[in-house]
């Protein structure tokens, strides 16, 4: 009897655990209990990247080693450096970029664990749209089964359609889901949708 | 992670303009002829064959496709890149003969070329044109068709399992490509002779990787056939597939102070990475050697 209640109680503590990590629990509750620090990535990196566009990403692991693509008319330039390397912002000088802010904002991107962040180009009735995705790796998503490590937003400019279920469809008249980056994304709030995926990219 | 280094400093050597001329010799026709006989149309009647295909847009790409080839982009996270390698070699090596395809696949739905005859399928038709969130490829109807015709039309292993266009198929298997089938296409569309070197899981046994690229480079047009998911990590999973999963079209390569610059086209543009021969030797599964047909592939 002992021994059943006992196996009884620790199923009950594993699945708890388990579905305590789960991808769908986060989702519900990541972005608003973090929305300050997401929101304000998000602006600088609309600032600084309409002065010079550029994409980062956290390569390591330790999120200590950045990855820098800086996109101009003739060329993409792709680099990698350890964020405390003085060569990072003497690289971000060259381009025009402000070395200051940008710094900040990796530092801000490191804080929350944000592996990712693109300005990505959308096209609605031929009209030219913009939007920011960021991919983030939070502790929580550490689950040992979980395949699904990453948490990732898309900020839109203007107010976005969505289903019944609250997935992202492309135009008001449409009933078809649209995947960006091969996923479907879900209603956060009018302009701002997550998903999460295996890869922040 | 120690190996993946990037160095900062630039030169002006190695910047190129994308207005830059296409290298003229050998070409089958001429860009100034693409151009020519693209800029003489005005307009375009609708397409029976693709409905959702608008046709001012349709011409607007094509015309801008050839003014400059440089910007063709197979689209954000599809599996595109060997179409658009393919593309990018076939607007330098018969711009003309690929405006006239073009033009045939829009009129008729079904085209030929050499002795490949195209012939897409319902599904595809109803899809081009309808493509969402791939960038500027959303508004690039000309390219959709081509590159979802290219995938209709040419199989390989990778798509054993995926045979039949279903929307949302161009992120998957369906329109993948791998080395075999890359330069099945090429020597099927392009007057090229082809040499390759390396295969879809094992790196090219040439020796020196850079002084075989570099050495070719100079009497012809070079592919790599690259794991991008070194160059461009996706997550940060230790235990990496050690498969390629991009073409590149290779325009310079140089070699200083034991770093290797490489500037190829992808995606639209040119890109320039800086990297040790340690792992530039890693990224790379598979090297295509193109030369025009009358000249000995070496």
């Amino acid at each position: 009897m002992l021994n059943k209640l006992l196996h009884t109680i620790l199923f009950a503590v594993a699945v708890s655990i388990f579905f305590s990590c789960s991808p769908k629990n986060i989702s519900t509750k990541y972005y608003y209990q973090n929305e300050k620090v997401l929101d304000k990535i998000e602006e600088t990196y609309k600032e600084l990247s309409r002065q010079q566009p550029f994409t980062l990403a956290f390569t390591s692991k330790s999120f200590k080693t950045v990855s820098l693509e800086i996109i101009t008319d003739t060329l993409a330039y792709i680099y990698e450096f350890g964020v405390e390397e003085p060569r990072l912002t003497d690289t971000l000088t060259t381009y025009g970029l402000n070395a200051p802010k940008v710094t900040r904002l990796i530092q801000q991107m490191q804080s929350i664990r944000c592996a990712w962040i693109k300005n990505f180009d959308y096209y609605v009735d031929e009209a030219k749209n913009s939007l920011i995705f960021m991919s983030i790796k939070p502790v929580a998503l550490k689950a040992p089964f979980s395949y699904k490590k990453y948490y990732i937003l898309t900020y839109f400019n203007r107010p976005q359609y969505f289903d019944k279920d609250g997935h992202l469809l492309d135009k008001r008249h449409t009933r078809r889901l649209r995947k960006i980056n091969g996923e479907i994304f879900t209603r956060i709030n009018d302009k701002v949708c997550y998903t999460i995926s295996g890869k922040f990219r | 992670m120690a190996t993946v280094i990037f160095f900062c400093v630039i030169t002006k050597a190695v910047a190129i303009t994308k207005s830059d001329p296409l290298v003229a010799d050998d070409v089958t026709s001429t860009q100034q002829q693409a151009i020519a006989f693209i800029d003489a149309i005005r307009q375009l009647d609708t397409s029976a064959s693709w409905p959702n295909i608008k046709p001012a847009l349709f011409l607007q790409n094509l015309k801008a496709t050839i003014h400059h080839p440089i910007s063709i982009y197979p689209g954000n996270g599809t599996n595109f890149c060997g179409y658009g390698a393919l593309t990018y070699l076939l607007l330098q090596d018969d711009p003309l003969g690929y405006a006239k395809l073009m033009l045939q696949l829009y009129h008729d739905g079904k085209a030929t070329f050499g002795t490949t005859n195209f012939n897409p399928s319902a599904a595809i038709k109803n899809e081009t044109g309808l493509l969402r969130y791939k960038g500027i490829l959303d508004i690039h109807p000309a390219d959709q068709m081509w590159f979802l015709t290219l995938a209709d039309h040419y199989k390989g292993y990778l798509n054993l399992f995926n045979r039949n266009y279903n929307p949302g198929d161009e992120d998957s298997f369906w329109a993948s490509v791998n080395f075999a089938k890359f330069n099945r296409m090429v020597r099927n569309l392009l007057h090229y002779k082809v040499k390759a070197r390396g295969a879809d899981l094992m790196r090219p046994h040439v020796g020196d990787i850079y002084q075989y690229i570099s050495k070719r480079l100079q009497t012809g047009k070079v592919v790599l056939f690259i794991n991008n998911r070194i160059v461009h990590k996706k997550n940060h999973v230790s235990l990496k597939l050690r498969v390629p999963t991009h073409f590149i079209v290779v325009e310079k390569i140089s070699l200083a102070d034991d770093v290797i610059t490489l500037v190829y086209w992808d995606y639209g543009g040119r890109t320039l990475l800086q990297m040790s021969p340690t792992f530039f030797k890693r990224i790379i599964f598979g090297i295509t050697y193109c030369t025009k047909k009358g000249t000995d592939a070496k």
